[in-house]
């Protein structure tokens, strides 16, 4: 439309009607159509790859020395808990994960702490904690050993150092993260520096400890991976490691399973915990 | 209400703040008497909120003094509740411990939220969570009330409702109140005395406003005012005339 169409208002009523069209035809209708819930189709990939994956075996496409069609692996699993080896060894994972989770997480939210509530923890642990996060913590292996031996201990603290570094990062910047105006009302309403921390500072790092949490769980995991592999007698990765020996795929493939369990397990720990402690976020509760 | 009373719950001498080498305000007195509600105008980055921190005690780095009571209590522009506290410990939010909580539940009847004790504060509209706010200024008893815009990002029928609110609260606890805004109506419909906050950093004349309450925004008298002081935030009359129809 130009300006003067605006500009003279008595012409439009003698203009010619101006062609309207329905709003609705610029987009495409949702046709009701019947759909399977969700899951369900969501479940379709997964079953799909588990058929492949079987016929590619039963076939003898690839023998089973190159890898196990899933019913090898599901009569292996049978197998292994009946013999009660299987839940022998995840237990020994289980307490190793668990050792150093106790040992890594808490050190983590402990050096947080100092860094992000202290102006003098900040300058001593933060630069150091920067550097030393860039080390890849399996490299660290050898040293462990020589430090601790090839027992139980070097496993415990290489899980323990590779949990920290998230914890400490994620809290850290969670402390630092809280919005500044929060401290500033804390402080008009008369909070000193304890209620800060109890009331404003905590809370408000909780979020970013929750990630840095799953970042810690998922790490314990891969670094048992390997750290089972070297010089251990229990374990899921002992286990994969002898079946390795034998060419047993099943138990391989197994093992790679149980691992991949476990991380949706910790998953799930974590989000029940941010279910907890994350109320506030939304407003539902539990 | 009367205006000037022996004992002022604010005295405020030869104040001056700067940041750098900007001076933002500079030979500011100002005095505040208990039961006095005094708007303070100016327009947005003129230091009005400056002002309003000094007096709260969060900021130390003015020059002059700034004489303010023990018990004060602010309220910010955005509620500023601790999102992970319910209502009702957001309210008693630095209290001593042994602080009553029917204190709080009261403050909360008084903001006409009786009932959202336990709401987190992510589930309250705008509305609801200004006047927790307000809640948590007044359960303090505050013999100074400071007000940082606390309207300004409200619609303005909720506007409206806080207006009234504030007045029926500030009549029933008489605190000294400072309200900073830059919205000309809303100081003239609470203020008993308006004061403008000029680009140099000094308060200019404290102008009474001697209109009987409740203000109607449509008389005579209430367009002279809101004129004057416009002209004085050096709003154009020409402006004034064309957006307000005279």
């Amino acid at each position: 439309m130009s300006a003067t169409d605006i500009a003279a208002p008595d012409q439009l009523g003698s203009a010619a009607e101006p062609a309207l069209v329905e709003a609705a035809s610029f987009s495409t209708r949702h046709r009701p159509r019947l759909r399977l819930p969700r899951t369900v189709r969501r479940l379709g990939g997964p079953l799909l790859l588990l058929v492949v994956w079987q016929l590619v075996g039963s076939l003898g496409i690839a023998s089973s020395q190159v890898l196990a069609p899933p019913s090898a692996v599901a009569r292996a699993a049978w197998d292994l808990t009946a013999s009660g080896e299987l839940g022998a060894n995840l237990l020994a994972s289980l307490i190793r994960a668990g050792e150093g989770l106790a040992v890594g997480v808490p050190l983590g939210v402990l050096l947080a702490l100092v860094a992000g509530l202290f102006r003098l923890g900040d300058d001593l642990v933060d630069s150091s904690m920067q550097i030393l996060r860039g080390l890849p913590v399996l490299g660290l292996l050898p040293l462990v050993i020589i430090w601790f031996g090839v027992g139980e201990l070097p496993k415990v603290a290489l899980v323990a150092f590779g949990a920290l570094f998230p914890v400490y990062v994620n809290t850290y910047a969670g402390i630092r993260g809280v919005d500044n105006r929060l401290v500033e009302s804390g402080r008009a309403f008369g909070l000193g520096r304890a209620g800060l921390i109890r009331y404003v500072l905590l809370p408000g790092a909780v979020p970013g400890f929750l990630v840095g949490l799953r970042f810690a769980l998922t790490a314990s995991w891969l670094i048992l991976v390997i750290a089972e592999q070297l010089n251990a007698t229990t374990g899921i990765g002992y286990l994969m490691n002898q079946a390795q020996s034998w060419y047993r795929t099943d138990i391989i493939v197994l093992g790679l399973l149980i691992y991949g369990l476990l991380g949706l397990a910790s998953d799930g720990v974590v989000r029940l915990l941010e279910r907890r402690l994350l109320v506030w976020r939304h407003g539902f509760e539990g | 209400m009367t205006t000037t009373q022996a004992f002022p719950s604010v005295r405020v001498r030869n104040m001056g703040r700067s940041f750098g080498s900007n001076t933002v305000l500079s030979g500011v007195d100002l005095e505040i008497a208990r039961g006095e509600f005094v708007a303070l105008l100016g327009r947005s980055g003129s230091g009005k909120s400056t002002l309003l921190r000094a007096l709260a005690g969060l900021d130390a780095d003015y020059t002059g003094s700034v004489r303010v009571p023990a018990r004060r209590a602010v309220v910010f522009q955005d509620p500023r509740l601790q999102p992970w506290l319910r209502v009702l410990p957001n309210v008693l939010l630095g209290l001593p411990r042994d602080a009553r909580r029917d204190l709080g539940r009261h403050a909360l009847r008084e903001v006409e939220l009786a009932g959202h004790e336990r709401d987190w504060p992510a589930t309250l509209s705008g509305g609801e969570a200004q006047r927790v706010a307000l809640a948590r200024a007044l359960v303090r008893e505050p013999e100074l009330l400071l007000l940082d815009e606390p309207f300004g990002a409200l619609d303005a029928l909720t506007r409206i409702r806080m207006h009234a609110l504030l007045r029926v609260l500030c009549a029933r606890h008489t605190p000294a109140v400072l309200l900073v805004t830059h919205d000309v109506d809303e100081a003239i419909l609470l203020a008993d005395r308006i004061v403008v906050l000029g680009r140099d950093g000094r308060l200019g004349e404290a102008i009474p406003v001697d209109l009987a309450q409740p203000r109607q925004q449509d008389t005579a008298e209430f367009g002279a005012l809101r004129r004057a002081l416009l002209a004085e935030l050096g709003v154009p009359l020409s402006v004034v005339d064309a957006t307000m129809g005279g």
